[in-house]
């Protein structure tokens, strides 16, 4: 009998998505996909907590991993092999800029940029903010995305404005940030008397696109979802990040390539942290010369290092899952 | 090669109804139908005005190249399609809004084009004979395609031209 197999083929892909999800660095806990789940996932929906960082350019897998021979007799011969080391890295180009997508690729501590009271001495990073506004406590309107802060507060801010969404920094130490950890504080000697440094290092960010009886709207849900008692919120003017700070971010990572045929390939890592500095890669726009004066695209680079998890499948210690949904009716 | 046809046919039957979802009102009447605006040149009676852009407001797709990769498990092909298209603008405004209705047609053509997933469920389709029925039924492979590139737009008299271009790839069978 005939088959009504169609020959696979090697997958045809035109780009790389990105998909980040946060790894709870306090419990060394990464966000793991569980790969049954190639087929259902929806690249314009992804399931929770995975967020959607857009397309990447350049997209490049390395593996470091070492094999080496075990060699027995004389003359020696090989007689087996065994992996000295294990080492993936992963580098590519972000085509969106935005917060999240800055602060993996810097590596380090992404600020947000407060707005500063008047007359606050300068400062790098930004100087003394305007004082945070407080939620309204107990109120049910409060939601992932809606901030009651009360009719009063609410004044202070426009349509467009980008909040940062976070407690105050009251001599905290360890991992802190909300939904996503922004920064590691190592001892509460080594901190200023800033109130509004985890509003400053935080990924829990939003842009208001509408303000009604006291409520700010938010555009995208909040990473660290219904703030918690005590958060305040400050407006953003911008974002900075330092060559030079001492934090590793850190991320559970997945890439989706989806194939011309229907075929799927996913690389997940667990645990990805930036081992390179903040950088950029100018590209020239489509038709233009890459020369000195010309328009240019400004994409942000990212080099990471795969850091282990174990398998509780079988306790292997593994650093990558690749998986390949092959298309309907290919052979396999 | 029955994949060639299934191709062309996959491709102009996906654009024409993108473009249709995009503009129900681009339409053309040839031999006393109204259909979307996408013809294939190919298809029409050889004396007919289709020769590329002769009816203004219309997508004109005529295949240009095919190559042949016979290297992998399934050959895969790579058809050249040009678009071409032109308009003469309204009568009402005289043609003096002809690079807006060129610039609406770019619109609609890269949307229809671009639009994800630049692919699409390849279809067999059986002609009959006069007046009857054609059958149309998927066969398990995609038809894909890549970017478009647009050339320059080019005047001829009063009427603003303009030619696209794109590769058009299946896998034989």
């Amino acid at each position: 009998m005939a088959s009504n197999l169609i020959a696979s083929v090697a997958p045809v892909t035109r780009r790389v998505r990105a998909y980040f999800a946060p790894v709870d660095r306090a419990a060394g806990q990464a966000t793991i996909f569980d790969a049954s789940g190639i087929s259902g996932f929806n690249p314009d929906a992804p399931p929770s907590p995975w967020v959607d960082l857009g397309w990447c350019a350049h997209f490049a897998r390395k593996s470091g991993t070492k094999v080496a021979a075990l060699n027995a007799g004389a003359p020696g011969i090989a007689v087996g092999q065994v992996r000295s080391e294990v080492e993936a890295q992963v580098s590519l180009e972000f085509e969106s800029w935005g917060k999240l997508q800055l602060a993996l690729s810097a590596g380090v501590q992404q600020m947000n940029v407060l707005r500063v009271q008047a007359g606050a001495a300068a400062n790098g990073s930004g100087g003394v903010a305007m004082a945070a506004v407080p939620l309204t406590p107990g109120s049910t309107i409060t939601s992932a995305t809606a901030l009651d802060v009360g009719t009063t507060a609410a004044a202070g801010f426009v349509v467009g404005d980008v909040v940062a969404v976070d407690v105050d920094y009251i001599g905290q130490t360890g991992y802190v940030g909300s939904g996503v950890s922004g920064g590691y504080v190592k001892s509460v000697a080594t901190m200023g008397s800033d109130v509004d440094y985890i509003r400053r290092i935080t990924l829990n960010v939003g842009r208001v696109t509408a303000i009604a009886g006291g409520v700010l709207m938010l555009g995208s849900a909040l990473l660290a979802g219904i703030p918690a008692t005590g958060m305040k919120v400050s407006r953003v003017v911008g974002f900075c990040d330092r060559e030079g700070g001492s934090y590793f971010q850190e991320w559970s990572a997945l890439f989706v390539l989806d194939g011309a045929q229907g075929d799927r390939v996913t690389f997940h890592y667990p645990r990805l942290q930036a081992m390179s500095g903040a950088a950029e890669s100018r590209e020239a726009l489509v038709g233009k010369p890459t020369a000195p004066g010309e328009l240019a695209r400004l994409r942000l680079a990212g080099s990471f290092r795969a850091l282990p998890v174990r398998d509780a499948m079988d306790g292997e210690m593994v650093v990558c899952f690749r998986s390949y949904l092959p298309g309907m009716m290919r052979t396999v | 090669m029955l994949s060639v046809q299934l191709a062309k046919d996959t491709f102009y039957a996906t654009l024409r109804d993108r473009v249709a979802a995009g503009n129900a009102a681009r339409t053309v009447v040839l031999r006393g139908v109204v259909r979307p605006g996408v013809v294939v040149t190919e298809n029409e009676f050889p004396g007919a005005a289709v020769d590329g852009i002769s009816p203004s407001d219309v997508f004109c797709l005529r295949w240009t190249s095919l190559v042949a990769d016979t290297q992998g498990a399934m050959p895969l092909l790579t058809l050249g399609c040009e678009i071409r298209y032109a308009t003469d603008g309204t009568s009402g405004t005289s043609g003096l809004d002809r690079g807006r209705m060129l610039a609406a047609m770019d619109a609609e053509l890269i949307a229809a084009v671009s639009m994800v997933p630049q692919r699409a469920g390849s279809l067999l389709v059986t002609e009959a004979a006069a007046g009857g029925t054609s059958t149309i039924v998927t066969t398990g492979t995609n038809v894909f395609w890549g970017d478009i590139s647009l050339k320059p737009a080019t005047m001829k008299n009063e009427r603003m031209e303009r030619t696209a271009e794109i590769e058009v790839f299946c896998y034989g069978q």
